[in-house]
């Protein structure tokens, strides 16, 4: 087992120095000047910083980005990556969480970074890259880190209004990249497609494969998502072999009708994640592409990025409900009922995640963590497992089936969303009285229903500035007054009822 | 038909000033989710069909734009 994913980098950049391991659009990047990029900058890093701290990274989507978080893994610390389109009032929320010692962003990015509610230092990555690599500084800090220490931050939504920050080590990234491919056959021939923004979890794959493997990312530019023959052309001409999307990303083209343009004719590995893939969509693909390799993967940010898959093996007809199948290689997965009792074997229980892809925690929030991270009750042996709040049952066959969320988050677009945290987003406007928010499944819309004088113009403009973007209501509708239950609780069911199952 | 596209883009996006933006899709204002929402929309709206081939900022990038796509698609009619 490595100490340090640095050493992936090391290895690949020693057997292909001179291969592209990042391309966007515009630039490229081979893992040689991976390695030396990341440890110039990390050379000046070391001296702002001490090992095992939070480095908050702002850095757009193109190929110097994967270089500049390495580069604070190379000065010992771990990089906590900001969305830049996220709207400022949640990433000061991130900042005052996070208290970071510094900043480090791109060029582009610097003048965004000045006007966060941030005080310490901001340094520029392409300032620190003219300076002289100090072999030496890098090679100390190395020699103090373990494969425990924390690799990253990544942040998701929170019910209480503050986003989540999952702290998470090196041997939980690496343990997880070694399962994922074994499972999708990944070599060195492979040419990913990256989807996700750099700072969301799904990246992860896109980053850290090329490193393993010496495969290379494609960094597909975001609005090509929305134009699929755009989309599938750019596959094409990059010889996109492989991708690791969001369902919503294979259902849109299908949606859109891009088969009609072309196919991805170099795809050969497909997995997708995020939410349930509805099987209409994926008897699609499989008859577009009947040489290729489909899995079906499920899991949190929480147990990085996943923790359990399934091969598609057949042919699926449209009303198939795919199963999330079995654990990855160093995950095991059990049921728990309410009470932390094990469920009865063909009952569902919450899915609960043991092993090395359990990750370190929600960043500077103990009681969040100390809620869903718990000891292994089964075990007198200290050992810290997490539970998912997701619902599972396990098959006859031994294959986990998915069955929903215990609580009020919903997974929109591939996005992680706590409904809660947007009506404390809604409350916070003082023209609205009350509000609820329900999610429309069918329709992949989140519906906003409120009480008060607010125009729907007024909330879509507010909820702009305070949430990203996809967390903000695509349907809102004002009521002169909101159904309560008995004990004065708005009743959700109610709304659900009337103004969603049976508009 | 400039009213009756404005109507449908607020619908679906009441937070964006339609009239003076230029660079929807580029700009990333809109996302994959509000192009589903308006072709299906349009198709309904102005009886034609937008196939995958004019999916192209272009013709989504302004309101001015998307009148163009419109017309040319009534006119193959």
């Amino acid at each position: 087992m490595n100490k340090n994913i640095l050493e992936w980098l090391e290895e690949t950049s020693k057997k292909f120095p001179d291969k592209i391991a990042f391309e966007d659009v515009e630039n490229s990047i081979t893992f040689s000047e991976v390695e030396s990029t990341a440890k110039h900058i990390a050379s000046e890093l070391v001296k702002h910083t001490n090992v095992r701290k939070p480095v908050i990274v702002i850095s757009g989507r193109k190929v110097l980005t994967p270089a500049v978080f390495l580069s604070v893994v190379y000065a010992g610390c771990f990089y906590a990556p900001l969305d830049v389109t996220a709207p400022i009032y949640r990433l000061n929320k991130i900042i005052e969480n996070t208290k970071p010692s510094l900043i480090l962003c791109d060029k582009d990015n610097f003048e965004f970074a000045k006007s966060l509610e941030f005080d310490g230092e901001i340094l520029i990555a392409e300032d620190l890259m003219n300076t002289d690599i100090d072999e030496k500084a890098l090679a100390d800090v190395r020699e103090q880190s373990t494969n425990k220490d924390p690799l990253y931050i990544i942040f998701t939504s929170g019910s209480s209004g503050t986003p989540k920050g999952v702290q998470t080590a090196h041997i939980s990234v690496m343990t997880y990249i070694n399962a994922y491919s074994k499972v999708m056959k990944i070599d060195e021939n492979d040419v990913f497609g990256n989807q996700s923004p750099l700072d969301y979890i799904a990246a992860i794959r896109d980053i850290y494969l090329p490193l393993k493997h010496g495969a290379s990312t494609f960094i597909i530019p975001k609005q090509y998502f929305s134009t699929p023959a755009a989309l599938f052309d750019v596959l094409n001409e990059r010889k996109i072999t492989a991708v690791g999307w969001s369902v919503s990303a294979l259902t849109l083209p299908t949606k859109l009708g891009a088969f009609e343009h072309t196919k991805p004719m170099y795809l050969k590995k497909i997995c997708f994640s995020g939410s349930v893939m509805p099987c209409s969509c994926l008897k699609i693909w499989q008859e577009q592409l009947p040489e290729t390799l489909f899995v079906n993967q499920y899991g949190p940010t929480e147990a990085t990025a996943s923790c359990t898959y399934y091969v598609v093996e057949n042919k699926v007809e449209d009303t198939d409900v795919l199963p999330i199948g079995q654990p990855y290689e160093n995950y095991e997965i059990f049921l728990l009922n309410d009470d932390n009792t094990e469920t009865e074997k063909g009952e569902i229980g919450e899915i609960c995640v043991r092993g090395n892809g359990v990750t370190m925690g929600y960043y500077n929030s103990p009681e969040l963590t100390a809620r869903s991270y718990i000891q292994y009750p089964f075990s007198d042996e200290k050992e810290i497992v997490y539970k998912t709040g997701d619902l599972g049952r396990i098959r006859e066959d031994g294959l986990l089936e998915f069955h929903g969320r215990k609580d009020r988050q919903i997974k929109h677009l591939g996005h992680r969303v706590e409904l809660g945290e947007i009506e404390e987003a809604v409350k916070a406007i003082e023209s609205v009285e009350e509000c609820a928010v329900l999610y429309n499944k069918p329709k992949e819309q989140i519906c906003l229903f409120y009480s008060g004088d607010a125009t729907a113009k007024d909330i879509a403009k507010h909820l702009r500035a305070t949430l990203p973007g996809f967390m903000v209501p695509r349907k809102f509708e004002n009521l002169s007054e909101l159904p309560h239950l008995p004990n004065g609780k708005i009743d959700m069911q109610e709304i659900n009822k009337k103004y969603i199952l049976e508009a | 038909m400039r009213e009756e596209i404005l109507e449908i883009l607020e619908e679906i996006r009441p937070d964006v000033d339609f009239e003076s933006e230029t660079s929807l899709i580029d700009g990333g204002v809109l996302d994959s989710m509000d192009i589903v929402a308006i072709v299906g929309e349009f198709n309904d709206a102005f009886d034609v069909k937008i196939g995958v081939e004019k999916l192209v900022p272009d013709n989504f990038n302004s309101v001015d734009g998307m009148i163009k796509l419109i017309e040319s698609l009534e006119d193959e009619d």
